[in-house]
């Protein structure tokens, strides 16, 4: 009888299934194997270094080829280089006084010498000397060329997937521009919103997420105070996104209910920004972005209220702040 | 060819091991988000599916009838939700817990579950564990969401938030596998729901689907729902001896020849295949007066 | 006569459950079901 057949069929079923599970669940259970690229070597540092720019074009190329040696270096030894932000929180006063970036992480990486092993403080060393030479260069273009920084990456459109959860971490991407409006209907371009703050916390959320919700209220205290250090938090309802006003009212509702007064803004989802909200799935989930538009770190994805995000979170401001005084 | 009286319910209780095979892959058919780490996010996703299946598994190609109930009933715009209510209804009516025995993905993965080789224990001796799931129906899927809102008025979805186990293994480990960024989210939460899903496991291999008999809002509802289904089970008292092999195979603890609209009964058809006599058969229609003996077969 | 009572609840609930589908669709319950099933909110199925 072929009934009796398939208990045996199943068991072979079962089994596999059996070892699938297994083995996600020992997937999930190892700490985030973050991929390090090698750092840049000094060579090729040291050649970009030696180039001399004929004019602002050129210079500009240069200055965003240097950022780029700088976030390699930074994102060769992440989980390194987070320790040493972790430790700089305590004291940022340095990093807004436009003293030399690599300086800075070289104090930073001397203060903290104990928590580090004898090789990780001798990559963490190398690497702030590095970005000490980068940075001088920098300096030195950005007084032959004062326009370099600025226009660095302007018109750079990002693949909306690859700027959102797929990206290195550390490398910076731009946040793809968008034209939109407030929720009162105030004209809103990313160019401007961005680059009148050191940095922009940016919070995707929408109408009936309870834990997006729930957030907001210590969104708005984040606010008041990177309102202090020349920040803000600009909030996107992804059921506003088009101007729906039936959502863009509701949204309103729950933010006066919050007592939310930073700008919340919609945009269309036809542009690279609303590719990019499409295709998040997550929410909530927070960007960081700093002075020139750039996105800095990998967002975090879920509610900012447990300490271990809020932690991350605090960390990518201070990068931000620190990207944005440079 | 086939000589027994009831040839179309042996071929489908013997089927059923494909229905459901086919069952999970028509309901979570979208695989390749799976690696690419996304959910499918179209309009498929405002129905709901017949069994228990998260709508954050990354494969799901519609929504979870308990999650979107949960999720109208929590948001401040509704208290109750007509529209999955109603589809749970139709499907309650036109199928019962036809939908346990054949449809469901979780309800199959404790199947495949039991059929690893080990001890096996009997839930005969647990028959009053069968009302917690009614009490898991009221209180969080219906009550708590509804009545436990925050200031604007949003409740949680308490069922999915803490006890679904499936949500985890479909929703929760797949997207953390592939993306950075939830793994880093997960927290203490993510522990108790992990503890609840390796419970379940645990307990499936030793016993015939627990979560079915016990724990799931959804089986609760079509249990009531069996009583009124047009799918539902015929004993022929003129050919039934009475041998009681049916209610020994019956791994849902019910005696079909006493009780053939059990709310426990999930269809399976295990007693249609154990009888000497053909005597069990599915019946599909209205259930109209019949001139067949109402009393059980007779004791021996 | 209880008999009789079965196949008129099982119509009734036919028609009910059909009644009970569109209106919720027509009071917008079914956009409320698609927005929340295609957006992953991450606590409500426990990531957190």
């Amino acid at each position: 009888m072929s009934v009796t057949k398939l208990p045996k069929i199943m068991k072979i079923v079962a089994a596999l299934m059996m070892s699938a599970l297994v083995l996600c669940l020992a997937a999930c259970s190892t700490p985030g194997g973050d991929k390090e690229k090698p750092a840049p070597d000094d060579a090729s540092i040291e050649a970009l270094i030696a180039e001399q720019p004929k004019n602002a074009e050129e210079a500009t190329d240069l200055y965003n080829r240097l950022m780029q040696k700088e976030n390699d270096i930074l994102s060769s030894d992440k989980s390194l280089w987070e320790k040493v932000f972790a430790g700089a929180n305590k004291d940022s006063s340095m990093i807004g006084d436009g003293s030399n970036y690599g300086d800075f992480l070289l104090a930073t990486v001397e203060g903290a010498k104990d928590t580090f092993s004898a090789d990780e403080f001798n990559v963490l060393k190398t690497g702030a000397e590095k970005i000490k030479k980068i940075e001088d260069k920098l300096a030195a273009l950005k007084k032959e060329f004062p326009d370099c920084a600025s226009t660095s990456g302007a018109g750079e459109s990002v693949d909306a997937a690859s700027a959102g959860m797929t990206g290195d971490a550390g490398k910076s991407t731009k946040f793809p521009s968008f034209k939109g409006k407030d929720l009162d209907g105030n004209d809103v371009s990313s160019d401007e919103l961005f680059s009148k703050s050191k940095v922009t916390v940016m919070n995707f959320w929408f109408t009936s997420c309870k834990p997006c919700v729930e957030e907001l209220g210590e969104l708005e205290a984040l606010n008041k105070k990177l309102a202090e250090k020349g920040g803000q938090v600009v909030g996107v309802n992804s059921f506003t996104l088009d101007g729906n006003q039936g959502e863009i009212s509701d949204a309103k509702d729950v933010l006066s209910k919050k007592g939310v007064t930073y700008k919340n803004v919609w945009f269309n989802t036809d542009g690279d920004a609303g590719k990019l909200v499409s295709g998040l799935f997550s929410f909530p989930t927070t960007y960081v972005i700093d002075g020139n538009g750039n996105v800095v770190g990998e967002p975090i994805v879920g509610a900012i209220t447990s300490a271990a995000q809020r932690e991350a979170l605090d960390r990518l401001i201070d990068q931000a702040i620190a990207n944005s005084t440079k | 060819m086939d000589k027994r009286k009831n040839p179309a319910s042996h071929r489908l209780s013997r089927l059923r091991g494909w229905v459901q095979a086919a069952a999970t892959l028509l309901t979570n058919v979208h695989l390749p988000n799976f690696v690419k780490g996304g959910i499918y996010q179209g309009a498929g996703k405002t129905v709901c599916v017949p069994g228990l299946n998260c709508y954050s598994c990354p494969a799901a190609s519609g929504a979870c009838p308990i999650g979107s109930f949960q999720a109208v009933v929590g948001s401040s715009k509704f208290n109750f939700s007509y529209y999955v209510t109603g589809t749970l209804i139709l499907i309650g009516v036109l199928l019962g817990r036809f939908v346990c025995g054949f449809l469901c993905p979780f309800g199959w993965l404790q199947e495949l579950l039991h059929k690893i080789p080990g001890k096996k224990l009997s839930t005969k001796q647990l028959k009053p564990l069968r009302y917690v799931k009614y009490a898991v129906l009221l209180l969080a899927v219906v009550l708590l969401p509804a009545l436990v809102v925050s200031d604007t008025g949003m409740g949680d979805p308490f069922f999915c938030k803490y006890v679904c186990p499936q949500g985890v293994l479909e929703g929760a480990i797949p997207l953390a596998v592939v993306n950075t960024g939830i793994r880093s989210a997960l927290g203490r939460l993510f522990t108790w729901k992990l503890i609840i899903l390796v419970t379940v496991v645990v307990l499936s291999v030793l016993f015939y689907r627990p979560f079915c008999k016990w724990i799931c809002p959804l089986g609760a509802w079509y249990a009531l729902m069996n009583k009124v289904s047009l799918l539902g089970m015929q004993v022929d008292r003129r050919t039934c001896v009475s041998c009681g092999r049916c209610a020994r195979a019956c791994e849902m603890d019910v005696d079909v020849t006493r009780s053939p609209d059990h709310a426990e009964c999930i269809r399976c058809g295990k007693c249609i295949s154990v009888c000497p006599v053909d005597a069990v058969r599915f019946r599909y229609g209205f259930s109209l007066p019949s001139k067949q003996p109402s009393q059980p077969c007779e004791d021996k | 006569m209880i008999k009789a009572i079965k196949p008129i609840a099982q119509s009734a609930l036919l028609v009910v459950g059909i009644t009970m589908v569109c209106f919720g669709a027509m009071r917008g319950e079914a956009d409320a079901v698609l927005a929340k099933a295609i957006r992953l909110c991450l606590e409500c199925i426990g990531i957190g």
